[in-house]
Parts: structure tokens; C-alpha cells; sequence
């Protein structure tokens, strides 16, 4: 579903991605670890859309050209990324928020769009799925959410747009051993032929609970190594100097 | 200025008035004529230059109202709830109506015989007085809250052709007593000059909530002037929703005038084009522990241009007050201008007293993150922009009227 050939990205004439090579087809779980600065988040944000980069190189996703889509179109084509350090967005309600993004997605794919009723239906389902206190929903998009609450918060929008690719970048930091579980559960749970995950981490332990296909090592803006998930163990014993 | 001249002879022939009220009228329009329309020069003015504005705006201006009413958008009246009206209609009162209320505890006076005595020094009041042709006073009994709100509808139509209106109405609550009003616009005239005059007494232990709200986009350029006394215990809230003319000066002067009196304006200034708005603010602390709060928010886009003059007065006597004011800016074009100029003027020495100003552009990785989930850039836009209007629309203490100016800014809820 993804091809990465050769991706190239600068920001203010630096370059962080220096020719990276990954695929990932239908159903794979991809790891991703990696040194602090490596640029991780800044592969998530290119594969996202994020302006301000200077990119080359080819991504293509589902036989299309995916640098040329919008933000909000490879959102509408099943892309996903949970942010690292998700935004508080003052004034505006987290229930309208979740109800406006997936009928945005929804009426893209020329498919119904939800009302108050339905949509309400789905959120406490996916919320208590999550363990996830509803009333959260009423306040406003992630301000003053706990650390644990935003990234909650991030998988409760996953599982309501249930996307094709999500890419988790740091889901992990921030949650506690039972929070951990939940979302893990989550992901299994959603896990199928046709969704894949890009998950980016620094903690073998996360991979315990979501075994991945492969674990990819990214170190100053390429892939230096791949392998299974006993690559995960070897990074946590080892650490990364012995690759760089 | 001829016709100035013209048009005041015309008008003082037509309302039949008193002797004293004939030389009132004169005088305030001698003081008009000697100050002619503020420019930029006037300290007041100097981020709005009115003459400019007018001269550029209005080609002929006349200033006799005719009595020409014309037809009625019935779009105009807000249907959401049951309320008590007065209607201005091209500058004339077309309706009052208190259904909803005791008519003892209500009192409507429309004598157009005053002679105040007090010395105006605004012209564009001297202007009002020497020319005002319709004139209404409510006074709001002892210990009675009206059980509906009161809005009054100021709406021009099509058929109007004097170029300037003047409106004036006076507002007294007595002891413990209480209103909520709307102060709506409804335009369907063009270039036109409306030059709107309140005057509020409040009295003991009495609470005004007044909510102006001009949302409808037009041609017209406006200036509201209110004149806010209060007295002990008493509570003025005010709300201004500054959208629709295409020149707009709100100028509230209020005066704490004994203790624990309170005052709260709080506003929204949303701009397009090249739409000019002011929000000018005379907060006078003139007793002890009074409270005054202000929290103006502005949207500009395109050529806008917004203003926000908050000045904040403790008098000597006034220990113990605790005045606050904040004013953001949202700033979407290069084009746009937004002017704050806070004033703090301080002679008592036990005072909390604060002020602060921020503006920028909307921030992007906010903007990603909302298009990352499928929102367009848009729809990304007007949700930050709602949310940054909101904290000054959830300062509106009436839950049905903080309603419909959501609805009327468009936050969905
Ligand atoms: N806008 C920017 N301007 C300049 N440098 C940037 C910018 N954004 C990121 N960088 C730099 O690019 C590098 C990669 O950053 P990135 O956030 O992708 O790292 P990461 O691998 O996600 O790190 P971490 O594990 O700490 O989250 C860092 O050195 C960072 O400082
Ligand atoms: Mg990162």
C-alpha cells in the first residue's frame, strides 16, 4: 500500500530524511525506533502532509502519487497519524471536532454522514472500548487533558476513523502500564488484512504488547537496519551505537 | 454645511417644539457646526478620521428625516424568543410594544421637549440633540424585572432618503429593578450616516444587560454613543457584536459612580473587506471597591481595520478598585490593521488594575493537525476562529440571547 523510495526532506535549508527506503503492504505492523532528532516525527509529518518541507523522492500510495495530495485528502484516503505531541485547540469542543472530521471523511468517500444521534452511538462505544471518560468529550479539544488523555484522546479519533494506515509516533510516551494495555488492545483489535501501522517508538515494551512485522532502526534521516520484532530486543540491550 | 443648515430649520419647523427646547437644540447645533465631524486631529479619532470617512462615503448628505417608512424586512426580527420591542424604522419610532409586561411597572415617555443642562462636548451628541426627530425614555419601576427581553429594532429601509439618522433613547432602572436588552441593527438602506445616542441611569442594586449587536453586512457607517451611570450595587453588562456596517465606533462612557457598582463590556469585532470598527471604552472608577471587566476579541481579514481604545480612570476616592481589561487580535491578511491603545489613568493607591494585548495569525500546526483528520483548510479556519471568538461569547450571562449571537457568528455546538 506504501512505497518510500528514496525520500528526501529539508526544513530551512536542513536536512533531516536523507534518502529513506521503506514498504509497507496491507495488514504489516512496521516499527520504528531510532536516536532523539532522527527524524522520526518528521517522516510522520511528510507522510501526513505537513507544509514546510522541502521533499523529494517517490511515495506512493495505493498506485497514487501520495506527495501530491492534500493534507485533508490523504486523511479522506485512510491516513492516519497520531500526533507525538497533540495540539489543545482553544474554543472548540472535542465532540464537534470528532463529529466534523469523520463526516469529512465520510462524505469524501461518498458515504453517509452521521447525525447527532448516530455519531453519539459510536463515541460511547469507542470511548468505553478505550476506558475513556466520555465527559472528556465535552471540554475542549485536548486543553488540559492530562499527557496520558491527549494520546487517548489520539487513538479514540483512530478507532472512530478507522484509517488504513495509521502511524503512531510516540503513542507509548506519556501512558501508564493499564493505558498502555488499552490502546495496545486497541491496535490489535483493529489489526486486519487491510490495516497497517507505522509505529514509532523508544520502548521495546510497547512491542510486546503490538508484535510487529518489522522493526526498522532510523538513524540521522535513513533506515540503517531491519529486521523481526528480536531486532526491538537487541536495540533495548545494545542501544544504537553499535549501528551508527 | 448649507444644508446642514437647511435641514436643522426644516426639522425644528416640523417636531413643533418648546421655546427652551427650540434654543437647546440650537445651541447643541452651533456646537456641532463649530466642530464639524471629528478627524483625525481629535485624540479620540485619531485611529478613525469620521470627516474622511463620511466624505468619502456619502455623497450628498442630508440630514431632515423624512417620514417616507418603507417595507419592512420581516427577516430582520428575531424569532427564537418571545420579547417587548420598540422599533425605529428609518429614524422613527413604527412600534412599541411591552405585551409581556405590568404597563404600571413600565414607563414610555417620547417627549422630544428636553433642554438638559449638562454641557456636551461630544459634537456628534450636539449633533443627535439639535437633530433628533424620534425619541424614547423607558423607565423600569421600583423592584420590577421585566419578564421578556426589550429589543430595540433600529432599521432603515430602501425608501429612506435623508443620508444621516439620528437615534436617542434613554434608559432608567430604578431601585432593584431590571432589564435585559438587545440593541439589533437591521440595514436595506445604503451610505448612509446613523448616529445612535443612550443614555443608561441605573440605580441601586439594579442590573442592565445590554447586548449590541450590528451583524448584518451593509454600507452604513455608524457611531454609537452610550452614556452608563451607576449607582450602588448596581451592574452594568454589556456585549458588543461588531460585524455588519462597514464603518462602526461603539464609544461606551461609564461612570462607577458609587460602591460596589460593576461594569462589564466584552465584545467581538469579525471583519472583512476593507470594514472599519472601533470599540472606544471610558471606564471612570469614581467610588470605592468597584469592579470593572473588558475582554474584546477581533477577527480581521482582507483591508479590515480594528480598534480598541480601553481607557480605565480611578478616581482618588475610588480605593479598592479592581479594573481588568484584555484585547486579542486575530490577524488573517497581510492587509489588515488593528490598532489597541490601553490607557490607565490611576490617583488612588489601592487598586488591582491590569491590561494586556496580544495579536497574530492563526497558528499552523493547529491548522495541520485539524486537516490532518479530514477537515479542510476551511473548515480548519472558521473552527480555530469560532473557538478564538468563544471565551468573549461565553461571557454573555443570558443563556438565550449568548444562543442566538452563536448562531448569528456560526459556532455549532
Ligand atoms: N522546523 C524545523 N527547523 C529546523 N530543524 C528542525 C525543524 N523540525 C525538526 N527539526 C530538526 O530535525 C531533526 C529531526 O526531528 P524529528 O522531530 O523528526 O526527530 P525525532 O526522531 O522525532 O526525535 P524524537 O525521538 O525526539 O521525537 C531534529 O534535529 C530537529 O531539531
Ligand atoms: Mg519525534
Amino acid at each position: 500500500m506504501l512505497q518510500i523510495k528514496d525520500l528526501k526532506a529539508k526544513i530551512d535549508n536542513k536536512e533531516i530524511l536523507k534518502g529513506l527506503n521503506l514498504e509497507i503492504k496491507p495488514g504489516e505492523v512496521h516499527a520504528i525506533m531510532g536516536p532523539n532528532g532522527s527524524g522520526k516525527s518528521t517522516l510522520s509529518n511528510v507522510l501526513s502532509g505537513k507544509k514546510g518541507y522541502t521533499v523529494s523522492g517517490d511515495v506512493t500510495y495505493f498506485n497514487e502519487n501520495l506527495l501530491e495530495l492534500e493534507i485533508e485528502e490523504r486523511a479522506h484516503k485512510g491516513i492516519f497519524l497520531a500526533f507525538q505531541y497533540p495540539l489543545e485547540i482553544p474554543g472548540v469542543n472535542t465532540n464537534i471536532f470528532l463529529k466534523t472530521s469523520l463526516n469529512a471523511v465520510k462524505k469524501a468517500n461518498g458515504e453517509k454522514e452521521l447525525d447527532a444521534i448516530e455519531f453519539l452511538k459510536l463515541v460511547k462505544k469507542k470511548a468505553s472500548e478505550l476506558k475513556f471518560d466520555e465527559n472528556i468529550l465535552s471540554r475542549q479539544l485536548n486543553v488540559g487533558f492530562s499527557g496520558g488523555e491527549k494520546k487517548k484522546n489520539e487513538i479514540l479519533q483512530m478507532s472512530i476513523l478507522n484509517p488504513k494506515l495509521s502511524i503512531l509516533d510516540e503513542t507509548d510516551s506519556g501512558l501508564d502500564i493499564d493505558a498502555l494495555k488499552i490502546v495496545s488492545d486497541g491496535v490489535n483489535a483493529s489489526r486486519s488484512k487491510e490495516s497497517s501501522f507505522l509505529i514509532i517508538t523508544h520502548y521495546q515494551r510497547l512491542l510486546e504488547y503490538i508484535k510487529p512485522d518489522f522493526v526498522h532502526v532510523l538513524i540521522n534521516g535513513q533506515i540503517v537496519k531491519s529486521g523481526g520484532s528480536e531486532l526491538a530486543l537487541e536495540l533495548e540491550n545494545k542501544g544504537y551505537e553499535s549501528l551508527s | 454645511m448649507e444644508q446642514l443648515k437647511v435641514d436643522f430649520d426644516k426639522v425644528i419647523e416640523s417636531l413643533k417644539l418648546s421655546r427652551e427646547s427650540i434654543n437647546f437644540r440650537k445651541k447643541n447645533f452651533n456646537q456641532f457646526i463649530n466642530n464639524g465631524f471629528p478627524n483625525k486631529r481629535v485624540e479620540d479619532w485619531k485611529f478613525s478620521d469620521l470627516n474622511q470617512i463620511i466624505s468619502s462615503n456619502i455623497e450628498n448628505l442630508r440630514f431632515y428625516t423624512d417620514l417616507e417608512l418603507g417595507e419592512t424586512d420581516e427577516s430582520t426580527f428575531i424569532d427564537k424568543f418571545a420579547h417587548n420591542k420598540i422599533i425605529f424604522l428609518n429614524g422613527i419610532i413604527s412600534k412599541v410594544d411591552f405585551s409581556f409586561e405590568d404597563d404600571s411597572k413600565v414607563l414610555i415617555t417620547n417627549d422630544l421637549n428636553q433642554n438638559e443642562t449638562s454641557k456636551e462636548v461630544n459634537p456628534l451628541v450636539s449633533l443627535n440633540n439639535a437633530l433628533v426627530a424620534s425619541y424614547i425614555r423607558v423607565t423600569v419601576k421600583e423592584n420590577y424585572s421585566l419578564n421578556k427581553p426589550l429589543i430595540i429594532y433600529n432599521i432603515t429601509t430602501k425608501k429612506l432618503k435623508s443620508t444621516t439618522i439620528n437615534l436617542k433613547t434613554d434608559i432608567v432602572l430604578e431601585k432593584n429593578s431590571s432589564l435585559k436588552l438587545i440593541n439589533l441593527c437591521g440595514d436595506n438602506s445604503e451610505n448612509n450616516f446613523i448616529n445612535i445616542v443612550q443614555n443608561f441611569d441605573i440605580s441601586q442594586d439594579a442590573i442592565l444587560k445590554n447586548y449590541k449587536i450590528d451583524h448584518k453586512k451593509n454600507s452604513n457607517i455608524k457611531y454609537s454613543y452610550n452614556n452608563i451611570n451607576l449607582e450602588k450595587n448596581s451592574i452594568s453588562e454589556n456585549f458588543i457584536f461588531s460585524t455588519g456596517s462597514k464603518f462602526m465606533k461603539n464609544e461606551i462612557n461609564c461612570n462607577l459612580n458609587d460602591k460596589y457598582s460593576s461594569a462589564f463590556i466584552n465584545g467581538i469585532i469579525n471583519l472583512t473587506n476593507s470594514q472599519h470598527h472601533e470599540i472606544k471604552t471610558n471606564i471612570n472608577h469614581l467610588a470605592e471597591n468597584t469592579k470593572s471587566y473588558q475582554l474584546i476579541k477581533s477577527v480581521l481579514n482582507d483591508n479590515a481595520k480594528g480598534i480598541y481604545q480601553g481607557k480605565i480612570y480611578v478616581d482618588s476616592k475610588a480605593q479598592k478598585t479592581n479594573g481588568y481589561q484584555l484585547s486579542k487580535a486575530l490577524l488573517l491578511s497581510e492587509n489588515t490593521e488593528f490598532d489597541g491603545k490601553p490607557e490607565l489613568e490611576i490617583y488612588a493607591d489601592d487598586v488591582k488594575c491590569s491590561h494586556g494585548a496580544t495579536s497574530g495569525n492563526l497558528d499552523e500546526d493547529a491548522i495541520f493537525y485539524l486537516m490532518s483528520r479530514g477537515l479542510s483548510n476551511q473548515q480548519s479556519k472558521e473552527l480555530l476562529i469560532n473557538g478564538f471568538l468563544l471565551d468573549a461569547v461565553e461571557k454573555i450571562t443570558d443563556i438565550e440571547i449568548k444562543d442566538l449571537i452563536k448562531k448569528m457568528i456560526g459556532i455549532v455546538e
